[in-house]
């Protein structure tokens, strides 16, 4: 056995824990004989959203005193997870409280051993801030092939809709414009130290109501300097105002499945809009944006890579349309009119 | 009234298939478009019937461009060569669509079975059928299935640039199809060519001393 590293991004206390629990092979056995193991990667860890917290922000209940000692007794590694949750709970409550309400958490009163606990979607010890996509189907892997039986573009809503936004069907959701790099072909990351969106995003946005449609242009030219190679642009998601609602998943029962509560004029995600770039540890960056920016005419140079029917509809090409039936049916009506009129001329 | 044979039956089924098949693609497209406003069937349903009649239609057209293509009645696409030949009849047609009529001027343009389009016609179905019908195909492929075509609509410049080059030609089609049964119905009788594209023959006037006028193209 070999003793862990020390990091040096964490506390002495947390590295003390790592000491032992940073070794292969540790583990504990549990009443009916599932052996959970205690190794943490310490370098998941450090990089998890929770690292600044330390150890025993969620372990108080050890007593260094008696550690290791029997400790509480389980029965199974499922028990254990299930009695953790309530150390989440501890900070997250009103995540949990949402949480009560999902399927998920019905299964599990349902003693369902498949149904997620916190650990379950997010991890124990790497906490970050993953997409709910890779999230989802790190258990619902046929979710893309069910969908696509009966949802057109099904491949296209997974990557533009976040699973919740259907699946949690009382939240509030949003568009958001995530800042995309065609170089690397990822969302365009801000670098550790670095901060500039927030503050270009303010600066551009002067009197601070969020972006509109000429100010969304402004911070794309001043994202993409003239004659950048592969200029950003952005890309919209269909997310969650608050991911604390995205825990109140409900069965596919109760999911959306109208196309229309999304593509129709006014729908309820498309009226709130924000601007956002990924930021050093994966979560959004983000500034408010007016909700006519999905609709300009100019969102066909500033948007061009976000377009959803009905969501994001044009009012100029809306007022063609019109013009174009007004023509369609008056030429014909105004010609015939004529002809009526002159028809004594004729004979 | 000479009967002249103009339409043959590929040209025919390729023109009604178009026709009801347009209608519906505009009628679903509004659909599609202002949900909010319109009810005639659910916006699941539309898509499906949208994209269904849309790949009818994608088949229709290359019937009627492989009869064009292998058939020596492409003449009747044939391009006038002489611009000056074609400004001059398209005013002459022009004139009468917008003053002769009025006053009961004979029509310019003299039908066969090889010059069945005046100047007009002519050069409005070669920008629809080469240019406008094609792209509103091609747009509309990639609209049907975004992620197979990826590469395609960011070619293109986005998918917003592809739906508004996709609206803008809807915007188009339905004032045209609304203007086009108007404009056919001004034969020598209001049915005369709403028959013909049925039976594939045109009634046309005798030249003086008794020949049918010849055809100029």
């Amino acid at each position: 056995m070999s003793v862990a590293p020390a990091s040096g991004a964490l506390s002495d206390g947390d590295n003390a824990c790592l000491g032992c629990h940073g070794q292969e092979g540790l583990s504990k056995t549990f009443g009916k004989g599932e052996a959970l193991p205690l190794r943490v990667d310490a370098a998941a860890f450090e990089g998890s959203v929770h690292a600044p917290l330390g150890c025993t922000a969620c372990h108080s209940d050890v007593d260094l005193k008696a550690h290791p000692g029997a400790g509480k007794a389980f029965d199974s590694v499922r028990a254990y997870a299930v009695a953790k949750a309530t150390v989440c709970q501890q900070c997250h409550e009103d995540a949990f409280k949402q949480h009560e309400g999902s399927v998920h958490a019905r299964r599990m009163r349902e003693g369902s051993a498949l149904a997620p606990t916190c650990t379950g979607c997010h991890g124990a010890h790497g906490v970050t801030p993953k997409t709910a996509y890779q999230t989802c189907v790190g258990c619902h892997s046929a979710a893309l092939a069910a969908h696509q039986k009966w949802l057109p573009n099904a491949a296209l809503h997974h990557e533009a809709v976040s699973c919740a936004a259907c699946h949690a069907p009382a939240a509030l959701r949003m568009v958001d414009l995530r800042l995309h790099d065609p170089a690397t072909k990822t969302w365009a990351v801000e670098k550790p130290g670095k901060p500039w969106f927030e503050k270009l995003a303010r600066s551009v946005d002067a009197d601070g109501n969020g972006l509109d449609a000429r100010e969304l242009r402004d911070l794309l030219k001043r994202i993409n300097p003239e004659g950048t190679a592969a200029p950003k642009t952005f890309r919209g998601r269909i997310e969650l105002r608050t991911n604390v609602e995205a825990h109140r998943l409900s069965d596919k029962a109760g999911a959306i499945r109208a196309c229309d509560g999304c593509h129709r004029d006014g729908a309820e995600p498309f009226r709130n809009v924000t601007v956002s770039v990924t930021g050093p540890d994966g979560r959004p960056l983000r500034h408010a944006a007016q909700q006519e920016i999905l609709s300009s005419a100019s969102a066909v140079a500033s948007l061009p890579e976000f377009y959803a029917i009905g969501g994001t509809r044009n009012t100029l090409l809306d007022v063609l349309f019109v013009l174009a039936l007004l023509a369609g049916v008056g030429f014909p009506l105004g010609h015939l009119a004529v002809r009526w009129l002159l028809r004594k001329y004729r004979a | 009234m000479l009967r002249i044979y103009v339409h043959p039956l590929p040209v025919r089924i390729w023109h009604w298939t178009n026709a009801f098949g347009f209608i519906a693609l505009i009628l679903t497209g509004i659909q599609i478009r202002y949900v909010d406003l319109i009810g005639l069937m659910s916006f699941k349903a539309a898509v499906s019937v949208h994209n269904a009649v849309g790949w009818l239609l994608i088949g229709n057209f290359f019937l009627w461009l492989g009869f064009y293509l292998f058939t020596d009645k492409i003449r009747v696409y044939h391009p006038e060569l002489s611009p000056l030949k074609h400004f001059r009849d398209s005013f002459r047609q022009a004139q009468y669509y917008g003053y002769g009529i009025f006053k009961g001027d004979p029509n310019p343009h003299h039908l066969s079975a090889y010059h069945k389009f005046n100047a007009l016609q002519s050069m409005t179905y070669q920008v629809i059928m080469q240019l406008l019908v094609p792209l509103q195909f091609v747009t509309g492929v990639l609209l049907w299935d975004l992620k197979r075509f990826a590469g395609a609509v960011e070619f293109f410049g986005g998918v917003r640039v592809v739906d508004t080059v996709h609206v803008l030609l809807f915007i188009f089609f339905t004032a045209f199809i609304f203007i086009h049964p108007y404009l056919a119905s001004l034969g020598h009788t209001p049915s005369a060519h709403f028959k013909a594209m049925i039976s594939g023959y045109e009634e046309v006037e005798e030249a003086p001393g008794g020949a049918p006028f010849r055809d100029a193209g």
